[in-house]
């Protein structure tokens, strides 16, 4: 089979607020991209920003070779969101006018808000501006369904899930399926599977 | 994640984390012993030796400081086995004298120093350059490029310092630590090694006149680095720049040579032996390129040794970019592909323009609220300056905080209500509370108040304990003991029971410590704000030392045992905007649980953040706030 | 009406604050320890109550003393009164301070169930006065004596109300007094109204705690038992024996807000109770209101009370400490104002204070 990437390299923006699994995620997504044959780098901002500060991971893939851990601006092709501010954030930055980007609607609220010194946008709002910037926009409710299912914590892998079924990805639902095996068992096990393939269903065509 | 580091399959490709790949290749080179002090990015490198240790067979500690790490791995080497010492770039100041006697006494079994640098201080108070250490105590460095570099530079480390019997500091920065990418594994070694006698005569001394020899092991390292595998070259014959990189830059360097389509007009020199540079392979390039950019993270000390180079070889012209005065890189702050892809467009007069987004009518333009850090929800921090402020407002004697390094230093922001009046760096807050609190002799007549966590009380607040006894310095010394190393990933300190390769430690009690050195001490729930507050307030009417510890087990790691209590607002109860709260749990407490219903008006739980401490239903006005089984 | 912000920055940043405690326990944002009372944390809320019912924020007081007092005859010294009395217990009670007329007042309203709780100040620490709410006669025994450090008693009145209690008797400085009316007169219309039966005391001033550690530094280790200020000085009774202390040294405690008050007798209470300076065990009652009438005759029918004419000449004593008061007060509060040290909670451009205070410049040395 065909090791070609529609893009090479296939630049992904995984983002969201600290605490929500983002490291997890791209870690799962990319372990099952090296298991394929793939270079895969990925980028992470730990530490500090975990306490509920904004997080990305960039995650580079490529048939030829290894990049570096950061995406230029303006190269990312896919944008996967846990959070909605952050997810307009990445894409100002680093979207074009190609970028699909697929994010969960549910809002963190950053102490600004809390404390009413700003105010959180319209989800419909942020969704718009989306439009505008970048190809193609999805909102999917991954923490409503990862909740419903069992776990609200589980909106990452649920998201990997709708990424994997993405056609740019060059991975099949087993693929990620294996690396999932490999890190979790029993109960925990089973309800990520689930939750990952709740997420896959979500995309596939 | 474990097995992959200790998978016995060489030649398989893992997607490895930085510090993986490092302790990956500790593992390879057989090492027995690793030490070290939590601090990011470096963090992971010994927590997995700590997982690991017992199927490995060698004994990996968080030691109470980076001091005590590097000399006990000194001590190690004495026993003739490999011992791996990790530390971030403050760490490698506090053991500073430690690393230029070591240079001087060298080593035997072999030490090698991973430096994990934090460019853009993204979990640090500052960003600084470590390998100047290197060049200042005489070692050699050096700094990987790649994932796969991370652990193959570490065997070769290793290795080297055998040969020269010097300890080798290998530069590892943010991006290659906490980044992932594809590395194969070499082969874990069948028989671990023994630790060797040593002979009445055996010594092991730092001492002047050694000071020959340090340069003469440097001379062998520069010697052997001319060759090494880790610098090469990529480019056309004679380039007309010479772009010389080191660490992450590489990569950048060679993206940006990509994007900008200049792979046949721009040579790319790698290095990965950054100290003593290989002078006779530099002169080599150095002598085809009439220009040459530097890039490296992140000061320019590639940069001015190769300009040293240059200088001393007086046929060169050349000239020479990078971030010396901002000639072509920024001075400050990480690199990133664009940083370098514009200073190469810059320096080789090219224009480059990044895929734009779509346009965006101005009335479509969000204004998005800036994400500031705070404390995790039921964090006892959040209840100790909550309290802390409070009774310094009440007692109305102007106190003044001394802050210092963890999860608490964030009390200086929104989230701890701006508490804290300095910050320094480890131990700085007990003993600059010590000198404030000796000018009340001179009239100062305000409270003095120094804070430490746990770990950082072990670290380097015990010397300021005595200092501050002895001198009778007027302060109070609060120890927020959370009972974890919270901020770099909740590592086990000495006042833990467990130790880092899950075995029973002799845990070292705080209080009995405080005793010991004659202070008092008093034990206090920073949950309990009312009692606390009391508390506090009684302690900063009293003259002399006094130490107050505040425990409570930091609440992200607590969730994951004990789990969570449901916590929830009742609507009819809850005064909201209205005189008598004002939205006093969300904009006042401030924790991310307690958050505002636009639709309804009222205050709300976000149960997936709540992990259910109760304290924002203890300070609820109206006792809106319900708490599963009660407030305990 | 202005909110925390604006109380903060003229009373309780300033010196102006009485402690009277009414801003209290309603909201978050305001706090107290001992005599510390603070705005912990920024309170962003425009209109608060806190400010409304402060004593010590801008006040028609002729209003107020309008809406409560009206019909009884008016004196400029000593406040609107029916009649004045120097009243005792026939049977004292231990610990009662002077005649143990208060106590006796409190006992008459529960059993009389003129009020189903009392808010009293006392128990605990005979120097440290803790309030609390009481439904029985015990609990006002225990209460009995007089506290010269000053309490923010009126925090208990959210208590009250959480509680249940619809009327509710009160002992009070004079400037809780005020902060009782004020909050019957700026309550919010939808709000219920506390039946509030008000027993004034009257007042020169109250001490700030530090007096408590002056004590404990002055005599250590004793224990005190009670306060007294006989004509003589300050009498304090330890468990050694009574210590006299001067007028002077205790002075020295007095708590800065007390300089600008301009009430003496608690002229807006139902009944108002004093020492009777002339002899020991005896109190001074000023009767104001028909509650207040009331309220002493149910006292007095059970034979427990012996009630007297009040001495002419003693009452123009009275009346002239009680204008002398006003005089030293407003002189303080023009002081101040003119130093920007503290904001005006009286018109001083209007009567009476106008002319007052022309009074107290006109004479030499006060």
């Amino acid at each position: 089979m065909s090791m070609q990437l529609s893009k090479d390299p296939l630049n992904v923006i995984i983002c969201g607020v600290g605490g929500q699994g983002n490291i997890l995620a791209s870690e799962l997504l990319a372990s099952a991209l090296v298991e394929k044959g793939y270079f895969t780098t990925v980028g992470e901002t730990y530490g500090a920003s975990q306490r509920g500060g904004s997080v990305m991971s960039h995650v580079r893939i490529s048939a030829r070779k290894q990049y570096s851990a950061l995406i230029p601006r303006g190269e990312a092709h896919i944008i996967i969101g846990f959070e909605p501010i952050e997810t307009l954030r990445v894409a100002r930055e680093y979207g074009n006018s190609n970028t699909k980007v697929v994010f969960d609607p549910r809002p963190n609220y950053p102490l600004a808000v809390l404390i009413g010194e700003a105010v959180y946008p319209e989800i419909e709002a942020i969704a718009t501006e989306l439009r505008y910037l970048c190809g193609s926009v999805q909102i999917l409710e991954a923490t409503r369904l990862a909740q419903e299912a069992g776990n609200a914590q589980a909106a990452n892998i649920l998201l990997m899930g709708a990424l994997t079924a993405m056609p740019e990805i060059p991975l099949q639902a087993e693929d990620y399926s294996q690396v999932l095996s490999q890190r979790f068992k029993g109960d925990v096990y089973a309800l990520n599977q689930e939750v990952f393939d709740l997420g896959y269903r979500q995309l596939a065509v | 994640m474990e097995w992959m580091v200790t998978a016995k399959e060489p030649g398989k490709t893992f997607l490895m984390q930085g510090n993986e790949a490092i302790v990956r290749g500790a593992l390879e080179a057989g090492i027995r012993f690793a030490a070290a002090y939590p601090g990011s990015p470096s963090s992971e490198i010994l927590t997995m030796l700590g997982h690991v240790a017992e199927e490995m067979d060698l004994h990996a500690e968080w030691s109470t400081n980076e001091n005590c790490a590097f000399q006990a791995c000194m001590g190690a080497s004495m026993g003739k086995i490999r011992s791996l010492c990790v530390v971030k770039q403050n760490g490698l100041l506090t053991m500073g004298d430690a690393l230029h006697t070591a240079a001087l006494s060298g080593c035997w079994g072999g030490v090698v120093l991973l430096v994990a640098d934090d460019p853009n201080a993204h979990s640090s108070t500052n960003e600084f350059d470590s390998r100047h250490q290197a060049r200042a105590a005489g070692i050699p460095l050096l700094e990987p490029a790649t994932f796969q570099e991370a652990k193959d530079m570490i065997v070769y480390a290793f290795e080297l310092s055998e040969k020269l019997q010097q300890v080798v500091m290998v530069r590892s920065v943010t991006r290659i630590c906490h980044g992932r990418g594809n590395v194969t594994l070499g082969e874990l070694p069948s028989q671990p090694s023994q630790p060797k006698p040593i002979g009445e005569w055996d010594k092991l001394i730092a001492i002047n006149w050694f000071h020959d020899l340090l340069w003469a092991k440097l001379d062998q390292a520069q010697a052997a680095f001319e060759d090494s595998s880790f610098n090469w070259y990529t480019g056309p014959e004679q380039p007309e720049l010479l772009i010389i990189t080191s660490g992450t830059g590489w990569l950048y360097s060679v993206e940006a040579v990509d994007t900008l389509k200049l792979d046949d007009r721009v040579g790319i020199l790698k290095l990965g032996t950054t100290w003593p540079l290989p002078e006779r392979l530099l002169l080599k390039y150095l002598e085809k390129s009439p220009r040459v950019l530097v890039v490296e993270e992140v000061d320019p000390f590639l940069e001015h040794n190769v300009a040293s180079i240059i200088g001393h070889n007086p046929g060169l012209n050349i000239q020479l970019y990078g971030r010396h005065k901002k000639s072509a890189l920024p001075q400050s702050f990480e690199l990133n592909p664009d940083v370098v892809i514009n200073a190469l467009a810059s320096v080789m007069n090219v224009t480059y323009q990044a895929p734009q987004t779509g346009e965006v009518p101005a009335e479509a333009v969000v204004t998005i609220p800036n994400r500031d850090l705070t404390f995790c929800a039921g964090c006892p921090h959040r209840a100790s300056f909550f309290l802390l402020k409070q009774t310094l407002r009440i007692h109305e004697g102007n106190g003044v905080v001394m802050g210092d390094i963890g999860c608490y230093t964030m009390g200086g922001n929104r989230a701890g209500h701006f508490l804290l009046q300095s910050i320094g760096c480890m131990g700085a807050g007990i003993n600059m509370g010590e000198g404030l609190g000796q000018l009340s002799r001179f009239g100062f007549g305000q409270p003095v108040v120094a804070l430490a966590g746990d770990s950082t009380f072990f670290h380097s607040c015990l010397p300021g304990l005595v200092n501050a006894r002895y001198h009778d310095s007027n302060m109070l010394f609060v120890i927020l003991d959370n009972s974890a190393t919270a901020m770099t990933g909740f590592q086990p300190h000495p006042g833990i029971p467990v130790n880092c390769m899950g075995k029973p430690a002799n845990a070292v009690s705080i209080e009995k410590v405080v005793e010991g050195i004659g202070c008092p001490v008093a034990v206090a729930d920073p949950y309990d704000i009312e009692a606390t507050t009391q508390l506090v307030y009684d302690l900063i009417k009293k003259p002399g030392m006094k130490v107050l510890i505040l425990r409570q087990p930091c609440a992200t790691l607590a969730v994951r045992s004990k789990g969570r209590r449901k916590v929830w607002v009742d609507p009819e109860l809850c005064r909201g905007d209205e005189c008598g709260c004002g939205r006093f749990c969300s904009k006042t407490w401030g924790c991310p649980g307690n958050i505002w219903n636009y639709q309804t008006g009222k205050a709300q739980i976000d149960e997936v953040v709540c992990i259910g401490c109760g304290v924002c239903a203890s300070l609820c006005p109206a006792g809106a706030i319900k708490v599963e089984g009660g407030q305990a | 009406m202005p909110g925390g912000m604006q109380l903060k920055t003229e009373v309780l940043a300033t010196s102006a604050c009485a402690l009277c405690g009414a801003c209290l326990d309603w909201c978050p944002y305001l706090k107290n320890i001992e005599d510390h009372l603070v705005l912990r944390f920024d309170c962003p809320v425009e209109h608060g109550r806190c400010y409304s019912v402060c004593p010590r924020t801008l006040t028609d007081w002729q209003a107020v003393n309008g809406r409560y007092m009206a019909g009884v005859p008016f004196d400029p010294d000593i406040g609107s009164f029916q009649a004045v009395y120097r009243v005792r217990r026939l049977q004292p009670i231990n610990d009662q301070q002077d005649g143990g007329t208060v106590s006796t007042l409190l006992q008459t309203a529960l059993a009389g169930k003129m009020v189903d709780g009392v808010l009293v100040t006392g128990s605990g620490d005979p120097l440290t006065p803790q309030p609390y709410l009481a439904h029985h006669e015990e609990e006002i025994r225990k209460a009995a004596g007089s506290r010269f450090l000053a309490s923010p008693s009126l925090r208990k009145i959210i208590e009250a109300r959480e509680k249940g209690i619809e009327k509710l008797a009160v002992v009070g400085r004079p400037c809780q007094v005020q902060a009782l009316r004020k909050m019957d007169y700026n309550k919010p219309s939808d709000s219920p109204a506390l039946d509030v039966l008000s027993i004034g005391l009257f007042c020169m001033w109250s001490l700030a705690w530090p007096f408590k550690d002056y004590l404990a530094r002055t005599y250590p280790g004793l224990t005190f038992l009670r306060m007294a200020i006989p004509q003589h000085g300050v009498e304090v009774t330890t468990d050694e024996g009574i210590k006299q202390l001067s007028l002077e040294t205790v002075q020295a405690y007095i708590r800065p807000g007390c300089r600008f008050c301009l009430d003496m007798t608690s002229e807006l209470a139902d009944i108002s109770v004093g020492a009777f300076e002339p002899e020991a065990g005896w109190n001074t009652v000023i009767v104001r209101t028909e509650r207040g009438r009331e309220l002493l005759d149910k006292a007095s029918a059970g034979d427990v009370l012996q009630i007297e004419e009040y001495p002419a000449d003693e009452l123009e004593r009275l009346r002239r400490a009680s204008h002398n008061k006003k005089v030293r007060g407003l002189k303080n509060i023009k002081q101040a104002v003119d130093e920007q040290k503290i904001t005006p909670f009286v018109d001083l451009s209007s009567s009476p204070y106008q002319e007052i205070i022309a009074e107290s410049s006109a004479k030499e040395g006060y």
